[in-house]
């Protein structure tokens, strides 16, 4: 009894660990893999060395190392050189990041100026795998309806299912029970955007017309078509097309212009 | 007395774990998916409270979630209901002393409740069927719930005994003699 005890806890602790590892290892980010290479590198680099000096020596390719002196201080100011170019590059990539995110506000402000909106946070998202739903702390005391339009700084977020006094439920673009009439910014082709429940910055986009000359790359805005979204407001871009086997099979894959993810703070279009 | 304590308790862990697959389990994903930690709490009250129970908190619950985060009234509600229901019934033709009954309960409590609600969202909502994606997403989603059910299973027996002695009461005895 006390063995079988004592196995239950020990199965209990190595199953946690196990749920643990995979929860790491899956959600393991690029970030994190050239981390855990880098320090392999570090293992690895002077054993490397070390070898290759010792082949040299062997091979008499050892003179090279003859003005080693020379070349050290050579180096030296090189990576001094560099590491002033370096700098001069972060600054650079600093005030091009500045330049961008203000032409993008200024756009924004130009485009979306004729709406008055209401602003808002989320405060609770879907606790399911298969929907996308939101709540925000704004609701119908604050002029909320059913129905409006939601945006965020960079494109499309959904519209108002539902509402209460003091919050508002948001189906987003994502959520697969959604569907949006969009059309692409320069060849002006109708399509509908529908969320997926795989994937939660991507659009399936169909319906698209059998003459249609999408392009990858292109900006797609709402319609205006349907009733509930209005028109002109940015929803993504056109990441890639795929031509089924007839024409009327073709699709477009969407990338979402919000990162739903980092999604904090929303604002509800009341006009 | 000692009952109604049980529902208090009932309801207060249902608060909890409904901030738990919120807050926590949304940020500890197997590949950026949850469990569904909402079966295994009806799989437990199915079991050691009877179907009784079991439907009626699903009833309640699923209102609940229904209200505060679903797209449909009801949806979440109904299915909830019926793995209330489906964990009364299990509790009847198996014995759960058995670590192995449990999790399959659990693996099929998941699977079953996955699988109707996204039928019912389809008749509904006219969602898009993407039965790949779906099947990727169930199989990591039970797989989950298995691990957490290993992990909660002393508690579940040391608790759900008290609390099935408290609220079958005299009806316990009937089911081995």
């Amino acid at each position: 009894m006390e063995k079988n005890k004592k196995g239950g806890i020990i199965g209990v602790i190595i199953t946690i660990i196990i749920l643990i590892i995979l929860v790491f290892i899956t959600n393991i980010n690029s970030e994190n893999i050239s981390i855990i290479e880098n320090v392999a590198n570090n293992i690895v680099m002077p054993i490397e060395n070390a070898l290759t000096y010792l082949k040299n020596k062997l091979n008499n390719n050892d003179k090279f190392f003859e003005n080693i002196d020379e070349l050290k201080n050579e180096n030296s100011s090189l990576k001094q050189e560099n590491s002033e170019l370096e700098q001069k590059l972060r600054e650079f990539e600093i005030i091009k990041n500045e330049n961008e995110q203000l032409k993008q506000q200024l756009n924004l402000a130009e485009k979306y100026s004729e709406f008055t909106t209401v602003p808002g946070t989320i405060i609770s998202r879907d606790i399911s795998n298969y929907s996308k739903t939101l709540v925000i702390n704004v609701g119908s005391d604050n002029g909320i309806e059913e129905k409006m339009t939601v945006i965020a700084d960079e494109g499309l977020v959904g519209y108002v299912i539902s509402t209460t006094n003091k919050t508002s439920k948001i189906q987003t673009i994502i959520d697969s029970a959604s569907a949006t009439s969009c059309l692409a910014s320069s060849t002006r082709d109708t399509m509908i955007c529908k969320g997926t429940i795989e994937n939660k910055s991507q659009l399936s986009a169909s319906n698209i017309a059998t003459d249609a000359r999408i392009i990858q790359g292109d900006s797609v805005e709402t319609s205006g078509l349907g009733g509930i979204y209005v028109k002109g407001i940015h929803v993504g871009r056109i990441k890639k097309v795929n031509e089924g086997s007839n024409k009327t099979d073709s699709y477009a894959i969407i990338e979402t212009a919000v990162d739903f993810e980092k999604l904090e703070t929303v604002l509800v279009i009341t006009n | 007395m000692k009952k109604i304590l049980i529902h208090i308790i009932i309801v207060i862990t249902f608060i909890i774990i409904y901030l738990l697959q919120a807050v926590f389990f949304s940020e500890f994903t197997i590949a950026g998916i949850m469990p569904n930690i909402f079966v295994i709490f009806m799989l437990y009250i199915g079991l050691y409270m009877g179907k009784e129970n079991g439907i009626t908190y699903g009833i309640i619950f699923g209102i609940f979630i229904d209200i505060w985060i679903g797209k449909t009234l009801g949806l979440t509600s109904i299915a909830l209901a019926i793995i209330g229901f489906i964990s009364g019934t299990l509790d009847k033709t198996f014995s759960k002393d058995s670590r192995i009954i449990i999790l399959l309960m659990g693996s099929i409590c998941t699977i079953v409740y996955e699988i109707m609600l996204y039928v019912m969202q389809y008749l509904v909502l006219k969602i898009n069927v993407e039965i790949l994606q779906f099947i990727k997403i169930l199989s990591i989603e039970t797989i989950y719930n298995v691990l957490l059910i290993i992990i909660i299973y002393p508690l579940m027996k040391l608790t759900g005994y008290e609390i099935e002695n408290e609220i079958k009461g005299d009806k316990i005895l009937t089911r081995y003699f």
